[in-house]
């Protein structure tokens, strides 16, 4: 807003002492709002994380069952 | 009760499983039950169905072997590789976080836009070792084999259906078991192959038909049928045959105005590179259905990727003016104010998407930001304690950790922050942010080599950020390093040009070698 900013000018001090320094410091990497999820990608993950376990689970009944076979 | 009503009923109520398990027993018995084999096609679809509108993932061969693009080298502002950098009216990457394709990151994401678009080869291949953002070889090789694969496994008979053995022309005559037959194929095989060339059959031959004098009323409408040249659409946009997809999907919009046609077309110009072209389509589709709250929300997610975050905006709050519960748009406009300033806003906004339901940790999350930054400290801990308990993956754990770590900075607590940076770590380690900050603290106590290490690290695993190479290119200039701070200070101009300091750095450290 242009209007606001011509009736506040910056005021420095021109008499007395008046000490200016800037140091530059190192930079934080700056707080990191999460995404939120739509639902397609929760369907998705919640589908690949159920298949991953399905396959997983038979992987062992298979292990299994080739333990007693021996 | 009559079974094959029960399983109607199961598959009306969404229990799948025991819809198919219902038709399998009535199969059994009668191996020639339409019905009921059409019933079971409909709810293994279903099982696993992904809305093809949303889905879209890109692989490793698309991305780098991509030569759909019209133009390689596109003007600034018409393409989605290269959005205006100026950055109109948005808030500059010193206070808005970037993601890895260099955009700001959104307050919302979909299956397109999980790990964005990585701009070189080198960066293409290495994302895919960090567990977060694996990405298949091509799309071919993706989500959709994967599913498939796993219901296909847990059938101890084998697959349903045979495609290899099945007799499309038999099943394109019948209209009504070729519909579900093709969407079985398509969601649940996901054999694109056979699926075109099952509707090329069908299409040609219900056009046989068509020139055939004695096609009836129903076979002329079949040709006409706009739900095919759809599905044809879909499957060439599959095999990566845009124009063709764009031909089909073109001559069904001529048909029939669809929603669901517009947005298909979108698809296939934003695989074009064609940003322009999509939103011209968008609006043009919002002339036909106005106030469309998903061609509304397609032209803000244009503008949002390409950096034009007001427009964006915008958009995003017509969205809420059809549809005042569309987590979409409450979620960008919310993370729009709080990172503009305005964190009491933001809060508003994420409060509304808590009011309407949404319970998980990234809502969590952000609330707990937003109440810090709006000064409401009593309910800040809570919510990242929140957060934390509904974390489902060590990423998520990583960066709520990691804004915890903010929170003790702004708190002033160095200890605990170390350690929430820490902690980050340990659950991803591939948090290049963590990693930087962490940097910065060491460097307070004054481990510069520690720093220094730590820098590096944040720098090779996010190159597209600024912040370690910056505070690299101090650190090296502190200690006297010119060359590798010049070097860095370059690298931190190229990731944000408008950056003060690191352009100061860079004349600093240009005086310097002119006097040498």
């Amino acid at each position: 807003m242009p209007e606001v900013k011509s009736m506040f000018r910056e005021v420095l001090p021109k008499q007395g002492q008046l000490s200016f320094e800037d140091t530059p410091t190192m930079v934080l990497c700056k707080p990191k709002l999460l995404p939120l999820k739509s639902v397609t990608l929760e369907k998705l993950e919640k589908m690949q994380r159920e298949a991953q376990e399905t396959i997983r689970q038979q992987e062992l009944a298979q292990r299994e069952q080739q333990q007693i076979q021996e | 009760m009559d079974p094959l009503f029960m399983a109607c009923s199961y598959f009306r109520r969404r229990k799948f499983q025991l819809c198919a398990e219902i038709c399998t027993a009535l199969l059994e018995k009668n191996p020639y039950d339409q019905a009921a084999w059409s019933l079971k096609t409909r709810a293994l679809t279903e099982m696993v169905y992904v809305d093809e509108v949303d889905i879209d993932q890109e692989g490793i061969a698309e991305v780098i072997l991509d030569d759909n693009a019209i133009a390689q080298i596109a003007r600034p502002g018409t393409s989605l590789k290269h959005p205006t950098t100026s950055q109109a009216g948005g808030p500059s990457p010193a206070v808005r976080p970037m993601s890895q394709a260099g955009r700001p990151i959104s307050g919302f994401v979909r299956p397109g836009t999980s790990s964005g678009r990585p701009g070189t080869m080198e960066q293409a291949i290495k994302t895919p070792r960090t567990a977060s953002t694996a990405r298949p070889v091509t799309s071919a090789s993706g989500r959709y084999v994967r599913l498939g694969t796993a219901s296909m496994l847990t059938n101890p008979d084998g697959p349903f259906i045979h495609l290899s053995r099945l007799n499309i022309s038999k099943y394109a005559g019948k209209p009504y078991l070729a519909k579900t037959l093709f969407e079985y194929i398509f969601h649940h095989e996901n054999d694109v192959k056979s699926v075109s060339l099952f509707h090329q059959y069908f299409l040609s031959f219900s056009s046989i038909k068509l020139f055939n004098l004695a096609a009836l009323a129903t076979e002329h409408s079949q040709f006409k049928d706009w739900w095919w040249k759809v599905q044809l659409g879909k499957c060439y946009y599959r095999l990566g045959l845009h124009r063709e997809a764009e031909k089909q999907f073109k001559s069904a919009l001529k048909q029939q105005e669809m929603v669901d046609i517009f947005l298909y077309l979108s698809k296939v110009y934003i695989r074009l590179d064609q940003p322009l072209t999509v939103l011209v389509l968008l609006k043009e589709g919002l002339d036909h259905f106005p106030g469309e709250v998903t061609l509304l929300t397609g032209i803000a997610r244009i503008h949002d990727e390409m950096n034009d975050i007001v427009s964006a905006t915008e958009y995003y709050k017509d969205v809420l003016k059809q549809d005042n519960t569309n987590v979409e748009a409450i979620a960008c406009i919310g993370s729009n104010h709080f990172y503009s300033d305005q964190p009491e806003i933001a809060l508003r906004f994420y409060r509304r998407l808590l009011q309407m339901g949404v319970y998980n940790c990234q809502l969590f999350n952000n609330l707990g930001l937003c109440c810090f930054y709006a000064q409401q400290y009593d309910l800040t801990l809570s919510s990242f304690e929140r957060a934390l308990s509904l974390a489902v993956n060590d990423e998520e754990v990583a960066d709520v950790w990691y804004n915890l770590g903010h929170i003790a900075v702004g708190i002033g607590d160095m200890t605990l922050a170390y350690q929430c940076f820490k902690l980050a770590l340990a659950n991803n380690n591939d948090h290049a942010e963590a990693y930087n900050n962490l940097a910065v603290l060491e460097m307070r106590k004054g481990h510069h080599e520690q720093a220094k290490g730590f820098l590096q690290t944040a720098a090779s695993l996010a190159p597209h950020m600024y912040e370690p190479h910056y505070n690299f290119a101090a650190l090296s200039d502190k200690v006297g390093d010119l060359q590798s701070s010049y070097v860095a200070a370059q690298k931190s101009a190229a990731a944000f040009p408008e950056h003060v300091n690191t352009r100061q750095l860079i004349k600093q450290l240009q005086q310097h070698f002119s006097m040498l």
